[in-house]
């Protein structure tokens, strides 16, 4: 009776294995920003973001761009130096069920990635070719640019790079040595970025307005399928979680 | 660490483990094939499915179909060849058209305000259901790319039919023959729109209709059939689980 009691009590103090609030919370954040980050666009691109000469231009986008610098870089040195510094020395001798519960926190930061994904690859990039069908450029700095490219794609890459350091430094499956597949779907994917630098140099050079199937968008296009990787992340994923549950579940 | 000890404390726990790791699989892969299947379409053939005017009976008709089988094909050679389920291309047909329907509406109409009939996305969805079902009936990558592949062409003109018919109607404004998609066009003038014109259903046959859509359907799915071979494969590639070496 005493024991049965102790071992209720540590399961009721135990960490849940899946903390879903932490994820529902995760998914949230980045729905509400988003939602303030569009609103700001519709407000600020037609009042201040047509005239990239005019002070309005300085005070409510290239501000926005250079804040929204400063935060990444703090952001993503802070977020991946914390996850590298606390990392589990002997991750190769944990039980079975914190193996469990890891997989699933990395599965929280998956649904992260693939939110950011979605905002960053699809809703701000697709954004972008309304907004130059109906506003000409005149710097590459745009109102669209400065969110598609200088906000949306660094959360991606903050957030895949996040989840790929997670599985590697806390999951048994990943120590064999580095993930081609989880590599691929997060560095490419982040090559997108500084393929805006080849895009950014051909729409200075060739044309300002925007035709989208122009073959110098097609370096987005080759790293977007990279996306592709993450098929092998959950081939891996599902061959140690049946590991870990084959006894239980047969 | 045992190997005797295990992960769960019970079978419900296990049965319960299993099925929130198939929920937060299902939302990854979705929203993450959402994004790359969406940057790759909106980049090769967005012009295409972005306004009315370009879906003409003759590009629209070629390109769309050749650059969006590519994802399908790939996913498929995951979900099928892996895990027997044979939902792979109406999974990425979903994750584009509701990347693309937010994206007109909230943004296409919510920030520039071009009316939604004149920049709705493109219907894949009947190419996708028999793309599946050629898939699950045959079990055979050849058929599926064979059969599949030219359903996946064909079937899109038809499949759009009933969405673009009344915008294809020819009408006379100011002295010019054009459709009303065409007039669409011409009333919501975007940067591009040179360029536009000069790239929109060039060629010397144009027509009404008549032969050039079935004519480019045709073309389209035998091309289809051939990127379909091609994305199985390196969908395989990218369903391994290599490891490289750290340096």
């Amino acid at each position: 009776m005493a024991a049965t009691t102790e071992s209720v009590k540590a399961d009721a103090a135990e960490a849940p294995l899946l903390n879903k609030r932490n994820m529902f919370l995760g998914v949230l954040l980045y729905v509400v920003f988003y939602g303030w980050v569009r609103w700001y666009e519709g407000v600020y691109g037609w009042s201040a973001g047509l005239d990239s000469f005019a002070p309005e231009f300085e005070t409510y986008w290239m501000n926005f761009l250079y804040i929204e610098f400063v935060l990444e870089v703090t952001t993503a040195g802070i977020l991946w130096g914390y996850i590298w510094k606390t990392r589990d020395r002997k991750v190769m001798s944990i039980t079975p069920r914190e193996e469990l519960r890891r997989h699933f926190t990395h599965w929280t930061w998956l649904v992260m990635y693939a939110t950011a994904i979605y905002y960053g690859a699809s809703y701000f990039t697709e954004q972008d070719g309304t907004w130059h069908q109906t506003i000409v450029r005149d710097t590459d700095f745009t109102p669209s640019h400065i969110i598609e490219f200088y906000l949306s794609y660094p959360i991606y890459i903050i957030t895949g790079v996040a989840s790929f350091l997670y599985a590697k430094t806390r999951l048994p499956a990943y120590q064999q040595g580095l993930s081609l597949q989880y590599m691929v779907s997060v560095i490419g994917p982040f090559m997108i970025l500084p393929n805006v630098g080849l895009n950014e140099w051909g729409h200075t050079f060739w044309f300002m307005e925007e035709l989208f199937v122009a073959p110098l968008h097609y370096g987005f296009v080759f790293f977007g399928w990279a996306a592709l990787g993450v098929m092998g992340v959950v081939n891996t994923e599902v061959a140690s979680i049946s590991k870990l549950l084959k006894k239980d579940l047969a | 660490m045992s190997a005797s000890q295990s992960a769960v404390r019970s079978r419900a726990e296990a049965v319960k483990a299993s099925r929130t790791f198939d929920w937060l699989i299902c939302f990854t892969l979705f929203f993450v094939v959402l994004g790359g299947y969406h940057i790759h379409y909106m980049l090769t053939g967005g012009d295409w499915d972005f306004w009315t005017d370009w879906k003409d009976r003759r590009l629209w008709v070629t390109v769309a179909p050749i650059v969006s089988i590519t994802f399908p094909a790939a996913v498929q050679s995951m979900l099928w060849w892996r895990y027997r389920l044979p939902f792979g291309a109406v999974l990425c047909v979903l994750g584009l058209l509701l990347g693309e329907w937010i994206n007109r509406y909230l943004n296409f109409w919510g920030w520039t305000y071009f009316p939604v009939n004149f920049c709705f996305p493109s219907n894949l969805m009947p190419g996708a259901i028999v793309l599946d079902v050629i898939l699950m009936t045959t079990g055979s990558m050849t058929a599926t790319a064979v059969i599949g592949g030219m359903a996946w062409g064909l079937l899109f003109y038809p499949g759009n039919w009933p969405i673009i018919a009344p915008l294809h109607v020819p009408v006379e404004y100011n002295g010019m023959m054009m459709t009303l998609a065409d007039l669409q066009g011409y009333h919501y003038v975007r940067t591009g729109t040179p360029e536009y014109i000069r790239m929109v259903e060039k060629g010397t046959l144009r027509t009404f209709g008549k032969d050039v859509a079935p004519v480019s359907a045709f073309f389209s799915a035998f091309v289809s059939i051939l990127i379909y071979f091609l994305w199985h494969f390196f969908g395989q590639w990218f369903n391994k689980t290599d490891f490289v070496k750290a340096a």
